[in-house]
């Protein structure tokens, strides 16, 4: 107590937490261990999703890791690290952000007790630098190739890699109806990085079977005037124009005044804004397009003069839409009618408005580039659907990512378990510390077979064992082998068609030993009192709440 | 809601106000969300079935609602609980695809969601009886389509459509004249379908209502009703074969959009710009005298003095007229919608063999007849009955006889109603449970045991001993091996439901099994419910 005799430094602001140490560290790693406990019963086929209400009252039902984890609203400056790599998972692969979020959660538990002991952080995360690049090696090692196969062929297994994704969610039943469709759909774009070629619609109401493919576009009818029922509603090879300007009888300039002084010119002003418009519309009829979509509204007056001319017309199509029709028929989005030449006029085979469910939809299919496929999503509720394209966007990233990157490895926890072993194998071979270590990691990666198995209700430690068991033998025939979902046991997952792309795995395994040595290097947190005028009084008093509760143990100097 | 604590006991601060939200999981969580689900399913219960009651709703704003159409229920119920309104929304989606059928979709989830809790309590997974719900809808649905039965019809011989559409209409409170209605129905969808491409655009068929009548004077009009009267009350109040000019710029003197201003600084000048404002009316309905229109429809309204000129010139009119009914008119009387006067032709002109003002009763209310179209592709049927409520409710309930008869046109197979397809599809589903190994099985079983609670329910709600009259057409079912036998919710004395003409169609009812199974596995997969917890 001598200290408090001396006068009080103050170095930083007043109200400013700051927590170091040992027990900074431990308190960290406690956070991450619990949000890991909350994603953690979303893995595998038999993971179960969460329902989270937002601030706003909004309500999101996913299974995907990086949905949850961006919907926590996490504070935590440690436990935001796990969204954070979560993200970048779901950015980079799309795929597997739960594993990711689970074996960093889990690197973290196995590092504790030597934490606790007194082991140097440095060592740990050395250490673990070491047994990630030797996993990611054996992955690689592992993977099996599906390049050089027919274009069938590979279709085929790509179908099989979406599978393994969509197992997981909420459309599983249905998988390979849509693994199929999203594998017909990447194809169509080819080699093109825009995944924005790829369009999904949603329309509530009917099955998930009701879903369907279109080779092309598809989107909503967009808000149309008097005379729009009297266009025709279908082509066969239409000449598409794409605009973007307002087809619609306007004032031309904003802030132009016409001052009149003699009474008798005034019909020669209407005149010409009449003209005006006319003039477009006439250009746009002249161009030979039978097909006239707009960004920007189209008016009554264009929809009855397209009518009139057996021309179909559509204002107001979102940006996107448009540009995917741009890409699909060839065409260019033109942002003046003068001097249309025939080259920017897209086509396709057929141009049809067509009843789904509620809603009618304009869909051109059978277009020339074929570089563009649109997902007609049904489902019963919003919910779902909005699930559901969230499970198909997973699927798509995969498959992209299958095609570019065209290595598998078996799933269902084998390729894991395999890791594993290799890792307990080699540091055998080590004296030291780090023989400590790697085991640890190695232990860490065994999470995933064995949280398919919990949340499957299955007795993990004996299926962990049948799979140590099979892992460990010395013909290496068993290195494929993965917990049976269905029935408790223990499987061949390639056999079985339960793969993944390697890339998901080996950009796992880097991000979540990344997240966890970043956290393992910290030992000390600085958190400056939230300023108070911005954020107002709620915030403050949030604040107030959050530093009282008092996260870690950091001690109050004074 | 805590997370985590550290060694003191004191909680971690993770998540942004964490100490506000609620958190409930594993087996409690589902445990809520069914009973959430239950508790809708049991307010739609009682209203099933011919002998289904209906519910009085009070809106905020003091509006009444009486309607015994479950998603029209729901949807006015305003629920907050998530999981209910995943089932509002269940509703919702078989009203969108398929029309009818919309009370049977919750019930059945309900049933679903009833059993699910009773397998849950045996410890089996929750996924594992969602995906033995999945197997065993699937069965379901092929067995339908095995017994579904096609019908022939064509636009004279369209009994069976009637029949069908009664079906539909004897649950709602018009099933006193449940047979008109359904002939209207039918002859409406009949006469805008194209049979061709089996397509009903359903927009082309107008439902309007006006409160004064019965119910009985409910009619079909081959053509357009217009709730407008002629702009003039001096203007004829029928016209034949006439010719219709259908504008949609105003009788006024045009105005550039871009800003303007006329500077009058004479006498002379205020004079030519009055001659000209006049000039204008003139030459506006000059236009429309020299194309030959005897009748003109406007969508704006016009200056008094211009409709003064139109009455003058003996030129009828209509004005302010909504978009929507002014393309009806143009499709059905195959006119075109004619921006500006000068683009006015003779072949723009719809044709119509007859247009009158029609007055109801004592009242000054008046409604503006089209008929003997050119084109006859857009009908209206308009609806009398004694109170407001009354009207939307027959609204509703057209609506839904609409839908039947779109689907039937679309798809012509049919099952038979009165619980008969949900009992045999029961029977069917358990005779193919025994079939698959694992813990499914205990999911198909219960999955046949919540189908039978529609006809259950329906016994229930015509006052029948449900248990026994669902045990009796059961037993029926399988000794005759016929799949037509329902409950005879009429007590017309027999249970075949071929012989009471009791019809559903195909996909309506798969659609039923398939949307409410898909629903049922999206709530049995959640076990963690993160909340503020005011909600």
């Amino acid at each position: 107590m001598a200290s408090m005799m001396q006068p009080q430094i103050i170095l930083l602001k007043e109200g400013t937490d700051t927590s170091q140490g040992k027990a900074q560290l431990l308190s960290n790693i406690n956070a991450v261990t619990a949000v890991g406990d909350v994603v953690r019963t979303t893995l595998g086929p038999r993971g179960m999703d969460k329902l989270i209400h937002d601030d706003k009252g909004s309500v999101t039902i996913s299974n995907d890791g990086a949905t949850i984890m961006k919907l926590l609203d996490i504070v935590h400056p440690a436990a935001k690290i796990l969204v954070d790599i979560a993200k970048s998972q779901d950015s980079e692969v799309g795929d597997g952000t739960t594993t990711v979020v689970l074996l960093a959660a889990e690197f973290l538990k196995e590092a504790k007790p030597f934490v606790e002991d007194g082991v140097h952080s440095q060592n740990l995360i050395r250490s673990y630098r070491t047994a990630s690049t030797l996993a990611i090696e054996k992955v690689k090692e592992l993977a099996v190739s599906i390049e050089g196969k027919s274009v069938e062929e590979k279709k085929g297994l790509l179908a099989k890699c979406a599978a393994t994704t969509l197992s997981s969610k909420l459309i599983g039943g249905e998988k390979e109806f849509f693994a199929t469709m999203v594998v017909d759909a990447v194809m169509a774009i080819g080699d093109d990085d825009r995944l924005s070629l790829i369009g999904i619609k949603k329309v509530p109401g009917g099955n998930m079977r009701d879903s369907f493919l279109v080779d092309g576009v598809a989107f909503k009818k967009t808000f149309s005037y008097a005379g729009f029922e009297q266009q025709p509603k279908k082509f066969l090879i239409p000449k598409i124009l794409l605009l973007n300007i307002e087809l619609e009888l306007k004032s031309e300039k904003e802030n132009a005044e016409i001052r009149l002084s003699d009474p008798s010119q005034y019909q020669s002003i209407v005149d010409a804004e009449w003209n005006i418009i006319y003039d477009k519309l006439d250009k746009c009829v002249e161009s030979g397009a039978k097909v006239v979509l707009s960004r920007l509204a189209i008016g009554d007056l264009a929809t009855q003069y397209f009518a009139d001319r057996d021309i179909f017309c559509a204002g107001r199509v979102a940006e996107e839409d448009l540009n995917r029709v741009a890409a699909a028929a060839g065409g260019t989005v033109q942002t003046s009618v003068n001097n249309i030449i025939p080259e920017v006029l897209g086509t396709c085979e057929i141009f049809e408005e067509k009843q789904v469910g509620g809603e009618r939809f304009n869909i051109f299919s059978g277009c020339p580039s074929g570089r563009t496929a649109t997902i007609v999503l049904r489902g019963g509720a919003d919910q779902f659907i909005e699930e559901a394209e969230r499970s198909l966007h997973d699927a798509i990233m995969i498959v992209r990512r299958a095609v570019k990157n065209s290595t598998v490895v078996p799933g269902g926890g084998a390729i894991d378990m395999e890791v594993s072993k290799y890792l307990r194998q080699h540091s055998r071979t080590i004296a030291g510390k780090p023989q400590l270590f790697i085991n640890s990691y190695a232990k860490a990666l065994e999470v995933i077979p064995r949280q398919l198995c919990d949340n499957a209700g299955f007795d993990a430690t004996d299926v962990l064992n049948k799979l140590r068991q099979k892992h460990a033998m010395q013909s290496g025939e068993g290195a494929s082998y993965g917990v049976d979902i269905n029935t408790g046991g223990i499987a061949d997952s390639y056999a079985n068609f339960v793969w993944e792309p390697a890339v998901v795995k080996i950009n796992a395994i880097n991000a979540a030993t990344e997240a966890a040595c970043l956290i393992l290097s910290v030992d000390e947190t600085v958190k400056n009192p939230k300023s108070q005028s911005a954020q107002g009084d709620a915030a403050a008093g949030a604040m107030g709440r959050g530093r009282g509760g008092g996260r870690g143990r950091g001690m109050r100097r004074r | 809601m805590a997370l985590a604590f550290d060694e003191f006991g004191r909680p971690f601060i993770i998540l942004r106000e964490q100490d506000q939200k609620t958190r409930l999981r594993g087996i409690d969580a589902q445990k809520a969300n069914i009973a959430a689900g239950k508790a809708v399913a049991r307010i739609l219960r009682s209203s099933l079935g011919p002998k289904g009651m209906d519910k009085m709703l009070q809106g905020p704003d003091g509006d009444v609602t009486i309607s015994n159409d479950g998603a029209t229920i729901l949807e006015q119920m305003d629920v907050d609980n998530q999981i209910a309104k995943l089932m509002v929304e269940l509703s919702r989606s078989q009203d969108y695809e398929i029309g009818d059928g919309t009370t049977g979709v919750v019930v059945m989830a309900g049933a679903l969601l009833e059993q699910a809790e009773r397998q849950l309590d045996r410890g089996i997974h929750p996924i594992r009886i969602a995906e033995g719900y999945e197997t065993a809808s699937r069965v379901a649905v092929e067995h339908l389509e095995r017994i579904a039965q096609k019908f022939e019809f064509d636009v004279n011989n369209y009994e069976p459509l009637v029949q069908t559409c009664m079906t539909t209409l004897s649950s709602k409170i018009v099933n006193r004249c449940k047979r008109s209605l359904a002939e209207i129905a039918v002859k409406a969808v009949l006469a805008v379908a194209d049979l061709e491409r089996r397509d009903v655009n359903l927009d082309l068929i107008k439902v309007e209502g006006k409160v004064g009548g019965k119910l009985e004077d409910t009619e079909l009009i081959y053509g357009i009703l217009v709730d407008k009267d002629m702009s003039h009350p001096q203007m004829p109040k029928q016209i034949e074969d006439a010719h219709i000019a259908i504008l949609t710029c105003p009788f006024e003197p045009p105005k550039p959009k871009t800003k303007h201003k006329v500077d009058i600084d004479t006498v002379e000048k205020f004079e030519t710009l009055r001659k000209q404002e006049q000039q204008y009316f003139d030459e506006m309905v000059q236009k429309c005298k020299d194309v030959g229109a005897t009748l003109v429809i406007c969508q704006w309204g016009f200056d008094d003095e211009a409709n003064h000129l139109l009455m003058h010139r003996n030129l009828p009119a209509v004005r302010w007229v909504g978009g929507v009914e002014l393309e009806l008119i143009a499709i059905a009387t195959g006119g075109r919608i004619v921006p500006r006067f000068q683009e006015l032709t003779p072949e723009k002109l719809g044709k119509a063999g007859m247009v009158r003002e029609k007055s109801f009763g004592t009242t000054k209310e008046r409604m503006l007849y089209i008929e003997h179209c050119a084109n006859s592709k857009a009908v209206t049927i308009f609806i009398r009955g004694g109170n407001k409520m009354m009207i939307e409710e027959t609204k509703r309930s057209i609506h839904d006889a609409l839908c039947v008869a779109r689907n039937l046109i679309r798809n012509n197979s049919i099952v038979y109603g009165g619980g008969a397809a949900e009992i045999t599809c029961s029977l069917a589903v358990d005779a193919a449970a025994d079939k698959y190994p694992g813990v499914e099985q205990y999911a198909i079983r219960a999955f046949a045991e919540a189908l039978d609670s529609v006809p259950m329910a329906l016994a229930e709600n015509s006052g029948l001993q449900p248990i026994e009259t669902l045990s009796a057409v059961k037993s029926q079912q399988i000794k005759e091996n016929i799949p037509f036998y329902g409950i005879d919710c009429n007590d017309v004395g027999t249970n075949d439901m071929r012989e009471q003409n009791v019809f559903e169609t195909l996909i309506g009812k798969q659609q039923q099994i398939l949307l409410a199974t898909q629903v049922v596995k999206m709530i049995l997969k959640i076990d963690d419910v993160i909340s503020n917890s005011e909600y």
